[in-house]
C-alpha cells in the first residue's frame, strides 16, 4: 500500500515538473513571422504564443486584409472587380456609384479628420500631388511653378458621401489617400489579431507600427531612425499597446538646385513644408497617429507641440531641421 | 514509504528540476555590451558575447586606459592613477555594476539591451 501511495506521487511529481518544462517551451516557440509587401512597404508581422494552425489562418487573413486595403487605395491602377480609389478619380462627375463599405469607411474617416484639420490635410490633393510626381520621376525638370499647381482642382467640398455606401464627384478633384490607408490598414489588422485572441504581436509596416501586449511581460522597445543620411537610431520608445508612425522628408524626395523637394504637400502653399525633418507620433491607434503624423508634419513644431499637449494619451516627438529633439508634454513614460 | 522510494523520488526531482535551470540558463537574454564613457561621452562600445577576451585602449585624463572584455564581462587592467581603484577593482559583469575611474574620467558601464523589436523608418 506504501509502495502504491508513493508511486502514485512520483508520478505526480513527474508530470507536473513535465507539463511545467512543456508549458514554458511551449511559450517560446510560438513566435511566427510574416513578410508581405503592400503600399510601396515591406510589412513584417511577428506574432506570439500561436499555434501553427491559427498562425497559417491569421497570416492568410491579413495578407488579405493589407491586399484589399492595397487595391482599394491605389490610386495609379484598375484591379478587376474593385472599385477602388483609381475608379473613383476616372468616374464622371455627378453620378452616383456605390462602393465597398472598406473604401466607404475609410474616405469618411479621412473626410472627417481632413474637416478638422484646419485645412491642413486634403485627400483631394491628387491633381497636385501627380504635378509634383511628374517632376520628381523625371518627366519635367526643376520644380512646378506656382500657376501650374494653382490651376488644379483641390476642393473637398466636391466629394459628397451619401448613405448606403453611395459617393458623388461634384467635379475633377482627385483623391489620394497617402495620409490615411496604411494607418487604416494596419488599424484593420491589429483589431482583426484581437479579435481572434492574439494580443502579443508586432506589426511593422515601414513608417508605422503597432504593438499589442509584450511576449515577455516586458515593452516592447521600437527605434525611431534618424532622418538623415547616417540611419541610426535616435530615440528608443518602451511601450505595449500603441502605435508609433513617422512622417519624414527623407522618403520619396528629391532635389533640385541643393534643395530637397519631398512627397508631402501643404494644401495652402502646394509646396512641401519644410518645417522639420520628421516628426513621430506615439498614440494608441494606429490610424490616428498616421493621419496626425502627416498633419503635425504640416504645422510649425511650436504650433505642433501646443496642439498634441492638449490632446489626452497622444505623445509627439520631433527632429528639427538643425538635430534638435523635441518632445511632447508626457512623452517621458515611453522613454 | 521506503528508503528506495525516497530516493526516487529526490531523484526526479533532482533531475527535472535540472532540467528546467539549464533550460532557463541557455535562454538567449540578448546583447550584452560594455559601455565606456569619457567625461559622460560614449567613446567606445564592446560586444561582451564574444568568447575571447581582447584588449582595448581607451584615452584617459592621465593617459592611455587599459580594458579587457570578453565572456560577458569587463575589466581596467592598467590605468595611472594615484590609487589604482579601479584596475584593483577587477571583472564586472551585471548590468548594475559600473567601473569608475574618477582621476582618469572614465566610467564603463554594462548594458544589457535586448534587440529592438521593431524600427519606425
Amino acid at each position: 500500500m506504501k509502495a502504491y501511495v508513493s508511486y502514485i506521487i512520483v508520478s505526480i511529481i513527474t508530470i507536473v515538473l513535465s507539463l511545467l518544462f512543456l508549458f514554458s517551451s511551449t511559450n517560446k516557440k510560438g513566435l511566427y513571422t510574416t513578410n508581405l509587401f503592400y503600399m510601396d512597404t515591406y510589412i513584417n508581422i511577428k506574432i506570439y504564443d500561436v499555434d501553427e494552425k491559427t498562425k497559417d489562418k491569421a497570416f492568410d487573413n491579413i495578407d488579405k486584409i493589407y491586399k484589399k486595403y492595397h487595391e482599394l487605395s491605389d490610386r495609379y491602377q484598375k484591379y478587376d472587380n474593385v472599385k477602388n480609389i483609381y475608379y473613383i478619380n476616372n468616374i464622371d462627375i455627378n453620378t452616383e456609384i456605390e462602393i465597398e463599405k472598406e473604401l466607404y469607411d475609410l474616405i469618411d474617416y479621412s473626410v472627417s479628420f481632413c474637416n478638422q484639420s484646419n485645412g491642413l490635410l486634403n485627400i483631394a490633393m491628387g491633381n497636385v500631388i501627380d504635378v509634383w510626381k511628374s517632376y520628381r520621376d523625371g518627366e519635367k525638370e526643376g520644380i512646378p511653378t506656382i500657376d501650374e499647381l494653382k490651376d488644379k482642382n483641390i476642393n473637398l467640398e466636391d466629394l459628397v458621401l451619401l448613405k448606403n455606401n453611395k459617393i458623388l464627384k461634384k467635379s475633377n478633384i482627385s483623391l489620394d489617400l497617402g495620409a490615411f490607408a496604411k494607418g487604416y490598414a494596419t488599424e484593420e489588422v491589429g483589431k482583426y489579431l484581437e479579435s481572434i485572441d492574439i494580443d502579443k504581436y508586432i506589426i511593422n509596416a515601414g513608417g508605422n507600427v503597432k504593438v499589442g501586449n509584450h511576449y515577455n511581460n516586458k515593452k516592447y522597445k521600437i527605434g525611431l531612425e534618424k532622418p538623415t543620411k547616417e540611419s541610426d537610431i535616435y530615440k528608443v520608445v518602451n511601450g505595449n499597446n500603441i502605435a508609433v508612425t513617422t512622417s519624414g522628408s527623407y522618403e520619396r524626395f528629391y532635389e533640385y538646385n541643393g534643395k530637397s523637394y519631398h512627397h508631402i504637400i501643404d494644401p495652402n502653399t502646394l509646396f512641401p513644408p519644410q518645417y522639420m525633418l520628421s516628426v513621430s507620433v506615439i498614440t494608441n491607434d494606429s490610424t490616428y497617429a498616421d493621419a496626425l503624423d502627416t498633419m503635425l508634419f504640416l504645422m510649425s513644431t511650436l504650433d505642433g507641440l501646443d496642439y498634441v499637449n492638449k490632446l489626452d494619451d497622444v505623445y509627439a516627438i520631433w527632429y528639427t531641421n538643425d538635430g534638435k529633439v523635441i518632445k511632447s508634454e508626457g512623452f517621458k513614460k515611453y522613454e | 514509504m521506503n528508503k528506495k522510494d525516497t530516493i526516487l523520488i529526490v531523484i526526479v526531482l533532482i533531475i527535472s528540476i535540472a532540467i528546467i535551470l539549464g533550460y532557463k540558463l541557455f535562454e538567449k537574454d540578448g546583447i550584452k555590451k560594455a559601455l565606456v564613457y569619457y567625461e559622460n561621452d560614449l567613446v567606445l562600445t564592446i560586444d561582451l558575447t564574444e568568447n575571447i577576451e581582447k584588449t582595448y585602449y581607451v584615452e584617459g585624463y592621465n593617459g592611455k586606459v587599459k580594458i579587457l572584455a570578453g565572456n560577458g564581462k569587463v575589466s581596467v587592467d592598467e590605468e595611472n592613477s594615484p590609487l589604482h581603484l579601479c584596475s584593483k577593482q577587477g571583472y564586472i559583469s551585471k548590468s548594475y555594476e559600473t567601473i569608475v575611474c574618477l582621476p582618469n574620467k572614465v566610467i564603463i558601464k554594462i548594458d544589457n539591451i535586448d534587440e529592438l523589436d521593431a524600427i519606425v523608418k
